[in-house]
């Protein structure tokens, strides 16, 4: 029983100073030295104009890679698990790997809405009285934007895993089949 | 003498809304449009339509830039599968894989604050 209490106590006092320590990295990553912070002040107007301009070219990006994956999706994936399915033909290997296509896509688009709500966010803080709340802002959606990138390389990388998985049902089909119609 | 009084009353405000039954038509049809506004921009902010929509003020100058066929061919739904089917569509998959590989979008580092905020760039 005292070595529990013990134990918990340990653990009560690890939670503290971990969590002491993440407040201190957070807030150690957001701090500005006085000549930083009228750095800001000083190209406040040109800072937020090229995060605006920012905005508006990553917001044509979305949409035009949006629409490729999209269709990656719509005119090829689905359909050829479709023609698959439809012949009665084991079509698990693609269908799993369209799934996880499917998850991405989702993750791609969410994590750009939370990117460009960021992105909103810091232009709208006034960063001449504020430079703190502003710089703060721009780490944050500078995160959120890393994310998105990852998110289109997972893609890239799941376009890719979808033709093995097509190559792989084409050789069992293959061996299978003997070259066969289905 | 209480009943006169409430029955005259009650006159009043029915000849009231009679009076005045247009003006309250028009006013609750603006008070329908208005709350079912509000609701349609509550739904197009929150759905992520409009982090999408380059019609918006600002977006104007890239709205023409936008892809409007994406020159994916499409693969039949139905048919029959053999080797020839299934090369036909590796084909057509590498095709689009590529073009859809071409571009590593969002990459970079535009937020840098090194960049962004503190380099003599900024500050010209």
């Amino acid at each position: 029983m005292k070595y529990r209490v013990l134990l918990v106590g340990l653990s009560l006092v690890i939670a503290i100073v971990a969590l002491f320590v993440g407040i201190r990295s957070a807030s150690a990553q957001t701090t500005l030295t006085d000549e930083q912070r009228s750095l800001i002040r000083t190209n406040c107007i040109s800072i937020k104009n090229t995060i605006n301009q920012l905005k508006v070219s990553d917001a044509l990006l979305r949409v035009n890679r949006g629409q490729v994956y999209e269709s990656m999706r719509s005119k090829l994936m689905d359909r050829f698990n479709a023609r698959l399915a439809s012949k009665d033909l084991d079509n698990r290997g693609v269908v799993v790997v369209t799934g996880s296509y499917n998850s991405a896509l989702d993750d791609f688009r969410t994590h750009y809405v939370d990117y460009e709500r960021q992105l909103t966010a810091t232009i709208r803080i006034d960063c001449t009285q504020d430079p703190d709340s502003f710089h703060a802002s721009i780490l944050q959606a500078r995160e959120k934007r890393a994310i998105v990138n990852q998110d289109v390389t997972r893609l890239h990388q799941l376009i890719d895993d979808y033709r093995n998985a097509a190559a792989d049902f084409r050789l069992n089909f293959e061996r299978v089949s003997g070259g066969g119609a289905s | 003498m209480d009943d006169n009084t409430s029955q005259a009353h009650r006159g009043e405000l029915t000849s009231f809304w009679q009076k005045h039954r247009f003006f309250l038509l028009v006013s609750a049809a603006i008070v329908a449009a208005l709350s079912l506004v509000t609701i349609s921009l509550v739904i197009y902010n929150l759905s992520g339509s409009a982090q999408l929509d380059l019609s918006r003020p600002g977006y104007q100058a890239v709205s023409d830039q936008v892809t409007r066929n994406d020159s994916i061919d499409e693969y039949s739904a139905s048919g029959d599968v053999t080797l020839t089917t299934i090369d036909e569509f590796l084909r057509l998959y590498d095709e689009q894989a590529t073009k859809a590989k071409a571009v590593d979008a969002f990459n970079g580092d535009p937020l840098n604050p090194e960049l962004l905020e503190f380099s003599s760039a900024a500050s010209e």
